[in-house]
């Protein structure tokens, strides 16, 4: 019963396969390297047309790359082609009209959208069961460039338009118009309830549609009536659709009216009056899912496009020995080699088959497909099934799991819609995982993206030529060029657009190179909504790089640097001890690791799920991650020289990334904030009161090597986790027993001798020391101990953790002596 | 002669050889191929798609000259001119510098000479200065005339090639005629690795790494 929500008709989707052209031989480009292939062109070019919602037009879905070019085009398939009902004589007049309405209104759509379809034909016009159209492949001549990336014609003989025949085969003539000379066939074909020219071979039929040029002042719809026997029929049509059919077919494309101002005709009034729904420009309306999800869903279930294309023989694997040329050229050029039939087009359309989803989905229940989000009721939630728990399994599991992805699907979908008001909820969830399927959308709600963007992307100048144009231009094709969308030329293009936009609208900053990869996820996963991926780098950037693209921003840098050193003698001090014996700091390797937070140095899939963490915490999480590549490289980094270590982050070897991401989450939230606080940071997303750290200098904070801590933090710490906390006062006894803080040891800066690296040296409280496994330990001292030598020293024997209070006893004894105890009173 | 592979071909029988260490690093604008020069040198690849170099990298080839293995510490700069300011730290105590400029693009060669004229004044005074007019494979869309670099090269000089990352072509031999060019008694030997970086290049680099060839 409740997968009668997914059996809607019209959420079945089929396939088309075709050969993009392939360069000859190994051309290069003007740059010395391999042209882009034709078919990433095509995919890249491809995905605006996944834009376009229209009941009139099948939704796209998806473009995928097989071998030697091959190109597969997925997109929603329902109902049937309308040239399987033209001989059967099914529609009235009425109804003609209404397809003729339709067809135009899609055309529209399309036309303003500057694609032209040059393909109509009844073939691709598929009648639903509601009786209503959609149009069928219609953006095939706008993802290969007008035909320029296929070696095939893009045309239908019989309904392409005389001067689509007049073009040379290499001109990329798109007129919308010839779309609308289709439209005047289709509608002969239906009113005389017969397809044309039936019984001719290819080339008759090619010269009669010639021909019909000479019918210059006579009707065409007239000529063709006689032609096809049918000139009674033709008389007794009604003035207006035998007008709009005449208006179709006017043989210059300059007289021919365009889609729009057909529609304007009088004879579709009723169905415009009557078509205009109630579109709300607050809020879209919402759908549980959509047919997008669905496919989502079936490939996560085993579907694969692929297969079922071999299953109906439209991929068929030749022998390589086929392929072989008889003859190669220095140059490169082959001869002798057959025409492959299979790079023609192949008309055929593969439906998808469903029933496997339809049967996996069976047992979910309807209510899932409506989950409750702000209800608390306990009675509503006893009478819910008990939720799909995933929560175990790796997040790679929990990402292909199609019914965990079904309701986190549905739940994010939800969520999402009513942003911003369901942030909250949206930042809970998001702490679990984030369905691939919404990343985009949900990274946007997590950095907070609202208001207009398009508009102000829009008003944005990303034209003008500016100096730092080379160094874009070559930073692009560098950048992440494995992945499809990004090498191809719409999306070298739009990083482009994007880097300008930025440098324009930040003239405070710069491009640093590095920029570029930084922008790479957020187009990836916003391909069609470039100003949203601008939006997202613009709110980034200030979060989680405040200033680090300033042109002058050493200063920046070498803090974060330093902090991170700090960060790797708090939770690893034998580490840190090593990395400083050899020499070996975090400027040589870490500044790309920082200054695109990770985005240049791992690929895109790992940088999906490190960001995923990231969006979720602070500008010091990017601290944590590096620490948490360090551990993982930790037995290498400690049996290795300087050599080695530098070699190996040069090449830096697989990371696990969901190790990773655990690691750095788990210290990231151990850590107390103020051990990771910079003077640089943004102190809109870091308030700060005067207990907490400032004005500590870089050089100051260059030498200490263990990191200070806030009187925030430390006071939180005695109050709320005393047993995670070692308090170690370094002043002289006297003003120790003078007032001290709770549970603190006294450790007199000036009865330990520091020669040698061990821990006795501290005296009777060593063993104390010692034990301390997950405490962390705050050295406080006040103007007269020396705050550097005792924790450097603590640090050198490998204690972990050790930070010392910001702003030493004092700044304790003004502003919370609650925490203080006088000894001499006990 | 040269060994690509990365492991020192031992010269037949000598069972000997004296190692020498030497510290290279090359510089020139954005995009003139350096890094994929020290692919192809280090691990006879060449990608198409070569990532862009932020800060810098660090890698280590081989080479074998008569009786002597020359081990070059390869530091490879980023290009863009705001990263200028980390380049010092890289070029100081380097014993020799491949500065590269990209054959058709004129500007790419007005950035080289700035480059030398900057080790000139500020780099150690006996470091060795090669010119690598790279991308050579492109020569019909030079703008970089062959003979308007040699002369350059002549009068300051430098030694120079063109070069192709790409084809490989005197890629080894650029590298080669710098390892001649190098002196090769102890001091230079002993030098090398520790040199005058103060931070890139002391700690246990030295013994410990050459040890690992021509044992
Ligand atoms: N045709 C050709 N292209 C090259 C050559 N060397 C490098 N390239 C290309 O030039 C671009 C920049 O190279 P890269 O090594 O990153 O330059 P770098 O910024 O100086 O390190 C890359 O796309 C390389 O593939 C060469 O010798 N010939
Ligand atoms: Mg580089």
């Amino acid at each position: 019963m409740p997968v009668s929500l997914l059996t809607d008709p019209q959420m079945q989707f089929g396939a088309i396969t075709f050969f993009a052209k392939l360069h000859k031989g190994d051309t290069c480009g003007s740059n010395g390297l391999p042209l882009t292939p034709n078919s990433i062109i095509v995919i890249g070019k491809a995905q605006f047309l996944k834009t376009i919602k229209h009941p009139y037009l099948c939704q796209y879905l998806d473009i995928i790359r097989g071998k030697h070019e091959r190109t597969v085009v997925v997109s929603q398939y329902c109902g049937e082609p309308l040239s399987n009902y033209i001989s059967k004589e099914q529609f009235t007049l009425d109804e003609i009209r209404k397809i003729a309405f339709q067809i135009l209104t899609a055309l529209k759509e399309l036309h303003q959208r500057k694609i032209v379809h040059r393909n109509l034909s009844t073939d691709n016009i598929l009648l639903q069961q509601n009786k209503d159209i959609k149009l069928f492949n219609y953006g095939l001549y706008y993802m290969t460039g007008c035909g320029q990336l296929v070696s095939f014609p893009i045309m239908q003989v019989l309904y392409s338009a005389p001067e689509v025949y007049l073009d040379s085969p290499s001109g990329i003539f798109s007129d919308p118009k010839s779309d609308i000379w289709s439209v005047g066939i289709v509608l002969i074909e239906l009113i005389l309830k017969k397809g044309l020219w039936q019984s001719l071979k290819l080339g008759q039929r090619i010269r009669k549609i010639l021909s019909l040029i000479q019918c210059n002042n006579s009707s065409v719809f007239e000529r063709i009536a006689r032609e096809h026997n049918c000139f009674e029929t033709y008389e007794t049509i009604p003035d207006d659709l035998k007008n709009l059919v005449e208006a179709c077919l006017s043989i210059y494309p300059k007289n021919r009216s365009t889609a729009e101002e057909l529609l304007q005709r009088e004879m579709f009034e009723d169905f415009t009056t009557k078509k205009t729904p109630n579109k709300s420009k607050v809020c879209e309306p919402f759908e549980v899912f959509t047919i997008n999800e669905l496919y989502h869903w079936w490939q996560l279930a085993g579907g694969d496009v692929f297969q079922e294309l071999k299953k109906q023989g439209l991929i068929r694997s030749s022998p390589p020995i086929l392929s072989l040329p008889n003859l190669v050229s220095i140059e490169g050029s082959t001869l002798g080699q057959e025409r492959n039939p299979a790079t023609l087009y192949d008309p055929r359309i593969v439906q998808m088959p469903l029933d496997a989803l339809y049967q996996r989905f069976a047992h979910i229940p309807l209510t899932c497909y409506y989950p409750l989000i702000h209800a608390t009721s306990k009675i509503i939630e006893s009478s819910m099934p008990p939720p799909y728990d995933a929560t175990g399994l790796p997040l790679i599991i929990r990402e292909k799991d199609p019914e965990y992805q079904f309701h986190r699907v549905i739940l994010f979908r939800r969520l999402l819609h009513g942003y911003p008001y369901t942030k909250e909820l949206i930042l809970k969830e998001a702490s679990k995982d984030i369905p691939p399927l919404l990343r985009g959308e949900v990274w946007a709600a997590l950095l907070s993206i609202k208001g207009d963007y398009e508009r102000q992307y829009l008003r944005i100048d990303k034209e003008t030529p500016t100096t730092t144009d080379r160094q874009i231009e070559v930073d692009i094709p560098r950048c992440h060029q494995y992945n499809e969308l990004l090498s191809s030329t719409e999306g070298h293009k739009k990083l482009k657009r994007i880097l300008k936009a930025w440098v324009y609208q930040n003239s405070n900053y710069v491009y640093w190179q590095g920029l570029d990869s930084l922008t790479a996820p957020f187009l990836y996963l916003n391909f069609n909504n470039e100003a949203k991926a601008f939006a997202c780098l613009s709110a980034f950037i200030p979060k989680y790089l405040h200033k680090f693209f300033l042109k002058d921003n050493s200063m920046v840098i070498q803090e974060y640097l330093a902090k991170f050193s700090q960060l790797i003698a708090f939770h690893d001090p034998h580490l840190a001890n090593h990395l400083h014996y050899i020499n070996f700091y975090p400027e040589l390797f870490a500044i790309p690791w920082f200054l695109t937070v990770f985005s240049h140095v791992f690929p895109l899939y790992k940088i999906l799920h490190i960001w995923d963490k990231l969006l979720l915490g602070d500008s010091s999480f990017p601290l944590h991650i590096g620490l948490s590549v360090l551990t993982q490289l930790r037995d290498r980094l400690l049996n290795s020289g300087f050599n080695e270590c530098i070699l190996l982050f040069s090449d830096l070897p697989e990371v696990d990334i969901e190790k990773c991401v655990s690691y750095s989450m788990a210290t990231f939230e151990s850590t107390p904030k103020s051990i990771t606080t910079r003077e640089h940071q943004n102190g809109k997303f870091h308030p700060t009161s005067e207990l907490d750290i400032s004005s500590v200098t870089l050089q100051e904070l260059n030498r200490e090597r263990c990191p200070r801590i806030s009187a925030t933090d430390f006071v939180n710490l005695v109050r709320s986790k005393p047993e995670k906390i070692l308090t170690i006062d370094i002043r002289n006894p006297v003003q120790f027993s003078r007032s001290s803080v709770m549970n603190s040891i006294n450790i007199p800066f000036s009865s330990v001798s520091f020669g040698e690296a061990s821990l006795e040296n501290v005296g009777q409280h060593s063993t104390r020391i010692a034990n301390s496994k997950n405490e962390i330990i705050v050295v406080i001292g006040n103007e007269e101990t020396d705050l550097e030598l005792f924790p450097k020293f603590l640090l050198k024997c490998g204690v972990s953790r050790v930070c010392v209070l910001h702003g030493g006893f004092s700044l304790l004894a003004s502003a919370t002596p609650t925490i203080l105890i006088s000894n001499t009173q006990m | 002669m040269a060994n690509r592979t990365g492991t020192a071909q031992r010269p037949n029988g000598s069972t000997q050889g004296k190692i020498c260490q030497f510290k290279l690093v090359l510089l020139g604008e954005s995009a003139v191929g350096k890094s994929s020069l020290v692919l192809r040198f280090v691990k006879g690849q060449f990608h198409e798609y070569q990532e862009s170099t932020i800060g810098a990298a660090f890698l280590t080839q081989t080479v074998c000259l008569d009786d002597t293995t020359v081990k070059f510490e390869i530091w490879d700069t980023a290009g863009q001119e705001r990263y200028h300011s980390l380049a010092p730290m890289y070029y100081r105590g380097a014993q020799a510098a491949i500065v590269v400029y990209d054959i058709t693009n004129q500007d790419t060669f007005g950035r080289a000479k700035t480059w030398v004229k900057e080790l000139q004044r500020q780099a150690s005074p006996t470091i060795v200065i090669a010119l690598a007019g790279n991308k050579q494979d492109l020569a019909n869309k030079r703008m970089v005339e062959f003979e308007e670099a040699q002369t350059y090269a002549d009068e300051n000089g430098l030694l120079f090639m063109e070069t192709s990352a790409k084809t490989a072509m005197n890629v080894n031999d650029i590298f080669l005629a710098i390892a001649k060019k190098l002196p090769k008694n102890e001091q230079a030997t002993a030098q090398g690795g520790s040199g005058q970086g103060r931070r890139l290049a002391e700690g246990d680099t030295g013994a410990k790494a050459a040890g690992n060839c021509c044992k």
